[in-house]
């Protein structure tokens, strides 16, 4: 087996924080010292490289170049560590381990994979060549919401799955579906985390609601707040603020990722 | 004048052309070969040396035995699911994924969209 582990960040839905969630936890495993990749397998609608500071013209290539031949895997990693920019939280992952592997966010790009399919091979090949090439820790791979054929290839390759969901009735049908499929991939480890709860809540009753339903681990619940989507994806909140409840909350889940063996 | 390892990839290439497994596939395996498979995601390619160390690797409960393990080889390789290039000991096998499906919207969309993408400067 490879050193590095995969950690798929899931949600059956959109709208659970999935992408501020994946870029938050890698950013503060590699805080903890570890040499952590982010990969955006979204690649029909993809946005995770807004929070690391990202645009079309820092970009480079992407995994769209790596997917149709024309980049390596090396050419594609983006040291987020060396190209920290102003912001207040993303400037503390200085000198750090980090690299993004963004998607594609040119129209004709996006088009080009709607319209010719994935090769899943190759794709598969640039995720596990990606823990090879950057003698990884930990690799994050922000999914597309729902079920797909990218999702399912990356939580088939996961040794960490987290599903996201919102104490909703629609997220909860939907986390069971995911949770079953998981469950017919073999998943090592798989964790759910709870976002965007309303802080009237009782936290710990959520908690062990959740667990009895889905008989698996909730590493964390986080509450609904007006502060991140103040944020506006424009900082990595947990380093901005790592008072914050979500922040806190948060760092529980990067533990329990850190946790696994 | 194309060497040895042009051959093999290339070998590798028209094979896998011939089908595949799709993700979706992999969660109905049985335990036995969805094992193997998922193995091998991970580690792209293989030797059967390699692939009987990492079953020996595994906890009891989980490990094969070679009849099993040599069994399961075959049963996916003649599927299309593994590609094995060599024989005996020196085979290696390599995990072989379907191509994903493209949209089945008339062509003459994707022009249309491309053709209205390409002389623009910049996504906003």
């Amino acid at each position: 087996m490879n050193k590095g582990k995969i950690v798929s960040i899931h949600s059956f839905r959109g709208g659970t924080g999935k992408s501020n969630t994946t870029a938050n936890l890698a950013a503060q495993v590699a805080m903890a010292g570890k040499r952590v990749g982010v990969v955006d397998t979204d690649i029909q609608s993809p946005g995770i490289h807004v929070l690391f500071g990202l645009d079309e013209n820092k970009m480079g290539k992407t995994m769209n170049d790596f997917l149709h031949g024309t980049a390596t895997i090396r050419e594609i990693g983006f040291p987020i560590g060396d190209h920290v920019g102003g912001a207040e939280g993303l400037s503390k992952l200085a000198g750090k381990n980090l690299w993004l592997f963004p998607s594609s966010i040119r129209g004709r790009e996006i088009s080009q994979i709607l319209r010719d399919g994935v090769d899943f091979n190759k794709l598969n090949e640039g995720l596990q060549t990606t823990i090879s090439e950057f003698d990884l820790d930990y690799l994050f791979i922000d999914t597309h919401p729902g079920l797909n054929e990218e999702t399912l290839l990356s939580i088939a390759t996961s040794d960490v799955l987290i599903i996201i969901l919102r104490p909703d009735n629609q997220d909860l049908q939907g986390t069971s579906v995911t949770v079953d499929i998981a469950r017919s991939l073999d998943v090592p480890n798989l964790m759910l985390m709870v976002n965007k709860a309303l802080p009237k809540y009782d936290f710990a009753e959520i908690k062990n609601e959740i667990e009895a339903k889905f008989n698996a681990p909730v590493a964390g619940v986080l509450p609904l707040s007006f502060d991140i989507a103040e944020n506006a994806s424009g900082d990595l909140f947990s380093l901005r603020y790592p008072d914050h409840q979500w922040s806190q909350a948060l760092r529980g889940v990067a533990q329990a990722v850190l946790a696994v063996e | 004048m194309p060497g040895v390892f042009d051959r093999l990839n290339k070998e590798i290439k028209d094979k896998q052309q011939e089908g595949g497994i799709t993700p979706l596939d992999l969660a109905g395996l049985p335990p036995a070969l969805r094992k193997i498979m998922r193995l091998m995601l991970r580690e792209l390619q293989m030797t059967y040396p390699r692939l009987c160390e990492a079953m020996d690797s595994m906890p009891e409960a989980e490990r094969l035995s070679r009849n099993d393990l040599q069994d399961t080889l075959s049963t996916l390789t003649q599927q299309f699911w593994l590609i094995r290039i060599g024989e005996g000991e020196k085979a290696i096998y390599k995990v072989n994924l379907r191509h994903g499906a493209g949209s089945t919207l008339a062509s003459g969309i994707w022009s249309s969209l491309n053709a209205k993408l390409k002389d623009k400067p910049k996504d906003t």
